[in-house]
């Protein structure tokens, strides 16, 4: 059997439910109307479980899309920028070869 | 600028003297948490700036069902962390006062009630226990050992074979039916044996799948308020009856100890 720290474990229906629902209630200024737990926590579930599934999925694509992330970006531009440093080097040694060989002739 | 008062929960102030406040963050994750001092007891609360907290955006926020997750779990941090150090009478999340005067009125409003309630609550702790129930293997008992069907059973046995076919498949339906019943029965008999360690005790709702994530069924959900001095008992007595309950596909999880949010009540 699982005895649990509410702390630690608890689930999540039981703690917006406690928070959200339970709880002396004495009249603050400030009064916010809170839509159904039930509905809440299902919610909260689907996106939970729909980023933890795209991951397992492969559906992850956003994470390299420089489109949508900065990081991807980042990584993008560096991509670029090796490959042309490396194109860069290789005029650089084309000509440098084209130099001599025209010394040859 | 104008700064709103989110309030956490109340505690006695002799507590927090020997106790000193554990230094934290308030909702907005910049104000710190602190107490103000109202004659034998303490309010916990943090500010929140006024333009992003007033009625308006704060109704903003929680229509975000992320911005709601989040706060309302720091609500609940919040609160269980004061409660491992205090006794607290825990406010439901998003209490919040216009400013000082407006909270210190409340608070007068309500004090003698509250001294008395933190004096009942300060030798206790509220536990939850959730029974979630294998449907298959307790319809085996249901279907073996229920009196309602062993008569029917017996009833089918003299039947013609025509007439047994048929009434076989309404006995299906019947031991559905009971094993409803027995669910019920049961759980109240399991609920009625802890109730006996509680000082108070309260029936919640049975949430569903959707709403657990579980493949199994919940059947029931109660909440315990004991006394510290029980704790261990009532802990082996769930443990003992975990064990007798097993075989029948019963599942218990229990969790604590909560703050007395289910108990705490100032009418």
């Amino acid at each position: 059997m699982a005895i649990e720290q509410s702390t630690q474990s608890s689930n999540l229906v039981d703690v917006l439910e406690t928070v959200l629902d339970k709880g002396v209630v004495i009249a603050g200024d400030i009064r916010v109307g809170i839509a159904d737990v039930e509905l809440l926590s299902i919610k909260i579930r689907l996106i939970v479980a729909s980023v933890d599934k795209a991951k397992e999925i492969g559906m992850d694509w956003w994470e390299t899309d420089p489109y949508l992330n900065s990081k991807a970006a980042n990584k993008e531009d560096e991509k670029l920028k090796e490959e042309n440093d490396q194109l860069q080097k290789r005029i650089d040694a084309l000509e440098k070869k084209m130099a001599q060989d025209n010394r040859l002739v | 600028m104008a700064e709103l008062i989110y309030l956490y929960g109340i505690i006695p102030t002799n507590e927090k003297s020997t106790t000193p406040l554990p230094s934290f963050k308030g909702l907005d994750d910049e104000h710190d948490v602190h107490t103000l001092s109202f004659d034998g007891i303490d309010a916990v609360v943090c500010n929140l700036e006024e333009s992003e907290y007033n009625q308006s955006a704060l109704e903003e926020k929680t229509s975000d069902v992320e911005w709601l997750h989040e706060k309302a779990f720091h609500h609940h941090e919040a609160v269980t962390k004061l409660h491992e150090k205090y006794t607290i009478i825990p406010m439901k999340f998003s209490t919040i006062y216009s400013g000082y005067e407006s909270l210190e009125s409340t608070i007068k409003e309500h004090h003698k009630k509250m001294s008395d309630l933190l004096a009942w609550l300060s030798d206790k702790e509220e536990w939850n226990l959730k029974i979630y129930c294998d449907n298959e293997a307790l319809r085996e008992r249901t279907s073996a050992h229920n009196l309602t069907i062993e008569e029917k059973k017996k009833e089918i046995d003299q039947m013609s074979p025509g007439r047994q076919y048929l009434e076989k498949r309404k006995l299906d339906h019947l031991i559905d039916q009971e094993l409803e019943k027995d669910k019920e029965t049961y759980s109240s008999r399991i609920h009625d044996q802890l109730a006996s360690y509680s000082e108070k005790t309260d029936i919640k709702k049975n949430w569903s799948k959707d709403v657990t994530g579980r493949s199994d069924e919940m059947c029931w959900n109660s909440v315990y308020l004991l006394k510290e001095a029980n704790v261990e008992d009532f802990l082996s007595q769930v443990k003992h009856l975990q064990e007798v309950w097993k075989e029948t596909g019963f599942q218990f999880e229990l969790t604590g100890p909560w703050p007395a949010y289910h108990f705490a009540k100032l009418t």
